[in-house]
């Protein structure tokens, strides 16, 4: 696909920046005459995030129920996704399109694993309909249901720099098509081959930020209204 | 500041915008060397290790014991272990010690040993020890074949083009998980018909991969991945154990089977423990070698972000492969994932493999545009062809590929376009149109091609599934629908698993269905005038490529 590379530089450098106010030590990548810094010694990335009357999500009874569960990190250490899109509105466009096929949504904080396949199947597995969405704060997607083998999905989203809002918004709508029991076309595949060279190691260091929140003695929680 | 022009030019280059980072051993991220990992050290009391790299039986985590009940030569460890490393390192590159002694070595050296060894040598050594340890006399490649739209008869066209091309293997994955009984039918079919004996697997989440290989809808399997810290298997809902049980279900049904491992998934995932890469990788490739597979896909893989991003990144790769060789694994390794903006750089990761030579120097290429590759990208593709052709007539290097002309691709194209048609109609599957057939044929991706009802396509997908339809019922459809020939070689390719031979280490199958493996054409390489050298008509069809100067027409 055709990426604005100036685009993607601008975003990136917005959420570097936003990285480092938050406390990061993100590396740049851009100036040559830096001098080496040396990360040694450092074993965090954030301080731990110390959640207060927080409630244990339960199992949904409402079979127009979807479960979106998000990450660890999600809305708290990251505010926005790998590109930059805020997580607010990452949720507002996932639940619009929810909504748009007349299914309710409720949104819950995964805090015993970071991995998007897990994630979604236990957010499926809480879903009144069975039907869950997993969300990494970096942005990447899973829509899954209860009954699947952990490691296969519903529809996979493993780019996250390709996501858009629009996308959040189909994959809230493919979600509650597949909880209507409807048959459901899904969401055209997006490739772009030179992700990895682009991103990976920023994922690497968000993957990280959301790990190091797990919790997983709180398990899930609900997540809306909570922060 | 007044900027110059010479350094706004380096900035723009394609190199610069690749992601790079400072060592950081407290994240994992450190190529070949931590100051955390340990030092390696072993103890032996009546055949039972109780001592591995520093850490007593008691405080093992299950990598830990699972490499040290199944991968270690308790009756070769004291003797191994007091070669000094720096001896072993030289032994691996000089041109006296021959494959099979350093292996007795090695079997008997735990993983931080392994690494200590790896570290004393450069890239140079590195690949002279590739060229030295390899299983197979002769190198091999393995292509992707995948396509953004999942379109069956694109993979099978795509799998005929490059099996005419020279892969020994073929590996696709789906864009939409749910399509993977159709690509790994097209993927059986379409290989077939661009040269006999081609391996085909489909990658898709493990209990699906094992359905579809017992069914005999692919003929080997490789995703079955390993890590180096035990939080990254919980994490998966796996364990070493769980993984030789799976690797045993393939086994029992004749199927050739690889392990996936590679450095920086425990970075990319969180869970690094401070250990360097190698050192981890070392941890992945003892289990596997435990877990009794005969083979491995390694070489940072899909993390190659990661380990290219740190100093001494792409050595730590060339290394890790050669660890793999060292413990007698078939190595399939890597440099099939995008890294890099950079032509040049990622031109170069490559070579380390290329000029030894492995058992598969890809794992895989990509043999479509990389739009359609849906491994997200590998270092080469199907643009990057006759490069990579004119690179084995300039070194004289047998790299797995062969120069083609234009009308055997469009014939074996339609000829597997062709058989799927008849196929998915005898089987009862989704229609393929003569439009479609024809498109794909004449297509370089799938931008030039037709759209498929994708929702029909999936209801049929799992209708094939629930109709229990096997290799045998592919077979019969092709022998009813006129397409005997290619009925003959998947009949041939199934009856592999009945035999067994091609479960040996890093067996490939020749056009007549003949394994060649590390065990019947081993490596003898050691030293100029031995192994394997490229000459006679493999070297007559390298020198082919197209576009060459006909003096005639001067």
């Amino acid at each position: 696909m055709e990426m604005n590379e100036q685009l993607v530089q601008a975003i990136t450098r917005a959420v570097i920046e936003q990285l480092q106010k938050q406390g990061a030590s993100v590396p740049e990548t851009k100036t040559a005459d830096r001098s080496v810094q040396s990360l040694s010694g450092r074993t965090r990335m954030r301080p731990k995030h110390h959640y207060t009357n927080v409630v244990k999500a339960v199992k949904g009874t409402d079979p127009k129920e979807i479960v979106i569960g998000v990450g660890a990190a999600f809305q708290t250490e990251i505010r926005s996704t790998i590109t930059g899109i805020p997580l607010d509105e990452v949720l507002r466009n996932v639940r619009a399109g929810i909504e748009e096929e007349g299914m309710v949504s409720r949104v819950v904080k995964v805090l015993d694993t970071s991995d998007v396949g897990f994630m979604a199947l236990q957010s499926a597995k809480l879903s009144g309909s069975g039907i869950g969405i997993g969300i990494q704060s970096k942005g990447t997607t899973v829509i899954h249901q209860k009954d699947l083998y952990p490691l296969t999905n519903l529809e996979l989203f493993p780019q996250a720099p390709l996501m858009t809002p629009e996308t959040y918004r189909k994959i809230g709508r493919n979600a509650a098509r597949y909880a209507k029991g409807e048959r459901v076309t899904p969401i055209e595949s997006e490739n772009d081959p030179m992700v990895r060279a682009k991103f990976q190691v920023k994922a690497a260091l968000m993957h990280i930020i959301e790990t190091e929140q797990l919790d997983p003695e709180k398990g899930m929680i609900e997540w809306e209204g909570v922060q | 500041m007044k900027r110059s022009k010479r350094i706004e030019a380096l900035d723009k280059r394609a190199v610069n915008k690749d992601g790079f980072i400072d060592e950081w051993p407290e994240m994992g991220f450190i190529a070949m060397k931590s100051p955390y990992d340990p030092a390696p050290s072993i103890k032996v009391e009546n055949g039972v290790i109780t001592e591995l790299d520093g850490k007593k039986r008691e405080d093992f985590d299950f990598i830990d014991q699972f490499i040290a009940d199944y991968a270690i030569r308790a009756d070769r460890a004291e003797e191994s272990m007091a070669i000094p490393s720096l001896e072993i390192a030289r032994k691996i590159v000089d041109i006296v010690t021959p494959r099979k002694e350093i292996l007795k070595i090695i079997s008997g050296i735990t993983p931080a040993k392994m690494a200590e060894i790896i570290n004393y040598l450069n890239v140079v050594e590195l690949m002279m020890g590739m060229q030295k340890m390899r299983a197979r006399k002769v190198p091999g490649n393995q292509a992707h074949i995948t396509n953004l739209k999942d379109d069956p008869v694109q993979i099978a066209a795509d799998a005929a083009e490059g099996a005419l091309r020279g892969f020994s293997e073929e590996e696709t994955t789906t864009g939409v998980a749910r399509y993977a009984p159709f690509n790994a039918i097209a993927l059986l079919i379409g290989s077939q018909a661009g040269r006999k004996g081609v391996l085909t697997q489909c990658a898709v989440e493990e209990a699906t991969e094992l359905e579809l290989g017992i069914r005999g809808l692919t003929t080997y399997a490789e995703t079955l991945s390993v890590y180096g810290t035990e939080k990254v298997f919980i994490d998966g809902d796996d364990t070493p154990y769980s993984k030789a049980f799976l690797s045993s279900a393939y086994a029992s049904r004749g199927l050739k089977v690889r392990f996936t491992s590679g450095s920086g998934s425990e970075v990319l995932m969180g869970s690094s423990e401070k250990k360097s890469m190698l050192y981890l990788e070392c941890r992945c490739l003892f289990m596997t070698k435990g877990a009794g597979t005969q083979g491995i896909q390694n070489g940072s893989v899909s993390c190659i972000g990661v380990t290219a991003s740190v100093p001494s990144g792409i050595r730590e790769v060339i290394g890790e492969n050669l660890v793999a060789a060292l413990l007698g694994l078939e190595c399939a390794s890597s440099n099939d994932q995008s890294f890099s903006n950079s032509d040049m750089r990622r031109t170069a990761r490559t070579m380390l493999q290329f000029m030894p030579g492995t058992d598969f120097i890809f794992s895989g290429y990509a043999a479509e545009p990389n739009y359609d590759n849906m491994f997200a990208g590998s270092n080469f593709d199907a643009e990057d062809f006759d490069d990579y052709n004119v690179l084995q007539r300039d070194m004289q290097v047998d790299g797995g590929l062969r120069p083609v002309t234009e009308e055997e691709v469009i014939r074996v194209r339609r000829l597997a376009g062709k058989a799927v048609q008849a196929v998915f109609r005898y089987l009862g599957l989704t229609e393929v149109t003569d439009e479609q057939v024809e498109a794909v044929t004449y297509a370089h991706g799938s931008h030039d091609t037709l759209k498929r009802d994708v929702a029909a396509d999936l209801l049929s997908a799992d209708d094939m599934m629930k109709r229990g339809i096997t290799g045998v019922d592919v077979v019969r459809a092709l022998a009813e629908s006129g397409f005997e020939e290619l009925a003959e070689s998947i009949l041939n390719m199934l009856k592999q698993r009945v035999i067994g031979d091609y479960m040996h280490t890093a067996a490939i199958l020749d056009d007549q269905f003949q394994v060649m493996s590390g065990v019947n054409t081993p490596n003898d390489y050691l030293g100029p005038g031995t192994g394997y050298r490229v000459s006679g008509k493999r070297w007559e069809e390298i020198k082919a490529i197209p576009h060459r100067i006909d003096v005639n027409d001067l």
